[in-house]
């Protein structure tokens, strides 16, 4: 009878708090909840806290051991549930999250230990240990996962993204006893890829081709890098008419004409009941001289070879400055660091449900 | 004339706030001159006209808004007279402190001295000016005119020391020699006239320059 209520009373408690436990609790917790369920018998509750917490994926994800501890959990409830198939899925998993775990005969009972037993002959002993959270320097530093299996076979290992499109082969042969594959952070082409959901796939080569899939989830992440804007292009305003116009023909003309004016006039305002040289003159018919072979250098449709060059000179500062900018960019990006977050492991075979 | 300079120098401050700003950042020029020049000169009432050359050289130098420019020249002017040859030797020169208010146009303050000797006699005119240069490009790079007007704020000569005023003009035309180096040439004509108690001299000399940097 009591039994009977406390179940009724978890019950009704779940009922009206998973959703909110859904959205505002850590994996952890889930995970911690799921337990409690477990050692209560409330197993349909249970089993729905812990697949919660194993899909949690991300930053907020599960560490590989609170993982295969979880697995664990679900197996043991799939058992009590008699849910073979599933529990025999939640045991393959664990023998690839760890592969050396031995559950507690204490805490499970025989039905559950005979379960993992008979996974662990089935699975393929192929197993990936990666390191927690790692930053690397794309191009420069690697991030090492570990290949490991007792049978020597022969795999390939790639990183895939999303779509499941290949970004890097990472290792083609046979894992004896273990091999450390390093991905050094850059695609195919040797660029970054983008930040986003991406995965090591370890499969095996040859025949049975498709009879097993190791992946390995990881977030790539990328820290905001400070990036400085292209310089604009120079405006309309800063160019100059390469070809001759009235406008500019007497803009030309007149300081010539000014200038010359002044020679002949200035000198009787400054020394006036002076005789100024008549020397004067020619100076001031130099420079009128001057002012009208500009005019006509700039007369309508002229060419002017100075102001064509001027304009290069602009335009060509400009490419130089959008290209050093650029430059400058692409190399801040480059020394920008990469973050990698591993997720849980999980192993497909071909006869999972 | 004093009137027209001063106007000419409140509108050139007024404007200045509205005038575009400076592109180029630090510039320095330095030139060599010869100059004929022809001095008329009136004592009280009497009047002699000397010819002569002076050489010397200037520089200038242009931070933003901010420029200075010395000028130094030396020579002999010289005039038959009655009495015989009337030989003076000449050394004048300028220390001027300018205000850039736009590529094409500078505001100037500062002293202007000229001195010459006569045997063992000196006489020497200090005065004050405050200047506008004005410029204008015919040929971006290649040509430009200039026009230079100024007059004396004050002014001493002689010794004792006798108040003394002035005026004068400098005009001219700037062409680039070589399109590979920055070597200018100039030719100007400068007119000066200073005036004391029953003295006036009046100044001018055409100028001919060879000027490395771009002429400001």
């Amino acid at each position: 009878m009591i039994r009977l209520s406390i179940t009724l009373l978890l019950g009704v408690v779940l009922l009206f708090a998973l959703p909110a436990v859904g959205e505002a609790q850590s994996a952890t917790q889930l995970l911690d909840q799921g337990v409690r369920a477990y050692a209560v018998r409330e197993y349909d509750g249970g089993a729905w806290l812990l697949r919660r917490a194993l899909s949690v994926e991300g930053s907020g994800a599960l560490t590989t051991s609170d993982a295969a501890r979880a697995t664990m959990y679900l197996m043991a409830i799939e058992v009590a549930r008699n849910e073979r198939d599933s529990a025999l899925a939640a045991a393959r998993r664990l023998v690839v999250l760890d592969p050396r775990m031995k559950p507690d005969e204490q805490s499970f009972s025989p039905q559950v230990i005979a379960v993992y037993q008979e996974a662990r002959r089935n699975t393929p002993s192929v197993t990936i240990r990666a390191p927690g959270d790692t930053e690397i320097k794309p191009g420069s530093e690697v991030f090492v996962v570990r290949l490991g299996s007792s049978t020597a076979p022969d795999v390939t290992a790639v990183v895939t993204g999303a779509d499941g499109r290949v970004v890097r082969n990472l290792y083609a042969g046979t894992i004896r006893d273990s091999v450390d594959v390093r991905w050094n952070g850059l695609d195919a082409s040797g660029n970054t890829p983008p930040a986003g959901r991406y995965s090591i796939v370890v499969t095996p080569r040859g025949g049975d081709r498709r009879s097993w899939t190791l992946r390995l989830p990881l977030e790539l992440a990328r820290p905001a890098v400070d990036t400085m804007p292209l310089p604009p292009a120079p405006p309309d305003s800063l160019f100059k008419p390469e070809r001759g116009d009235y406008k500019s023909a007497w803009q030309a003309l007149i300081p010539g004409v000014v200038a010359a004016g002044a020679i002949v006039v200035v000198p009787n305002i400054v020394a006036s009941g002076e005789h100024a040289s008549e020397a004067r003159f020619i100076v001031g018919g130099t420079i009128a001289a001057a002012g009208i072979a500009a005019f006509f250098s700039h007369h309508p449709g002229q060419r002017i070879p100075a102001n064509e060059q001027y304009n290069r000179n602009l335009r060509e500062s400009w490419k130089h400055n959008v290209a050093d900018t650029e430059r400058r960019n692409a190399e801040r990006l480059r020394g920008a660091r990469l973050v990698i977050r591993p997720g849980a492991p999980s192993l497909t075979t071909s006869d999972t449900p | 004339m004093k009137r027209a300079l001063g106007i000419a120098c409140v509108c050139a401050v007024v404007g200045v706030s509205t005038l575009p700003p400076i592109a180029v950042a630090q510039h320095f020029n330095a030139a060599v001159t010869g100059a004929p020049e022809i001095v008329q000169s009136h004592i009280d009432s009497s009047f002699s006209r000397l010819n002569g050359s002076v050489f010397g050289g200037e520089g200038t130098f242009v931070a933003e808004h901010f420029a200075i420019r010395l000028r130094y020249a030396q020579g002999n002017v010289s005039a038959k007279s009655d009495t015989g040859i009337d030989h003076r030797q000449v050394v004048e020169g300028e220390a001027l402190v300018g205000y850039r208010a736009t590529q094409w146009l500078t505001l100037w303050a500062g002293p202007t001295a000229r001195a010459y000797t006569v045997g063992d006699a000196d006489q020497r005119w200090l005065l004050w000016s405050a200047r506008v240069t004005g410029r204008g490009t015919l040929l971006p790079d290649k040509m430009q005119t200039y026009v230079e007007l100024w007059g004396a704020l004050s002014g001493t000569v002689g010794n004792p020391a006798m108040k003394a005023g002035g005026r004068g003009a400098d005009m001219g035309l700037e062409l680039r020699l070589s399109s590979e180096t920055p070597l200018w040439g100039r030719l100007g004509y400068r007119i000066q006239s200073s005036h004391a108690d029953g003295l006036r001299e009046t100044v001018e000399a055409i100028t001919l320059s060879v000027i490395y940097g771009f002429p400001q």
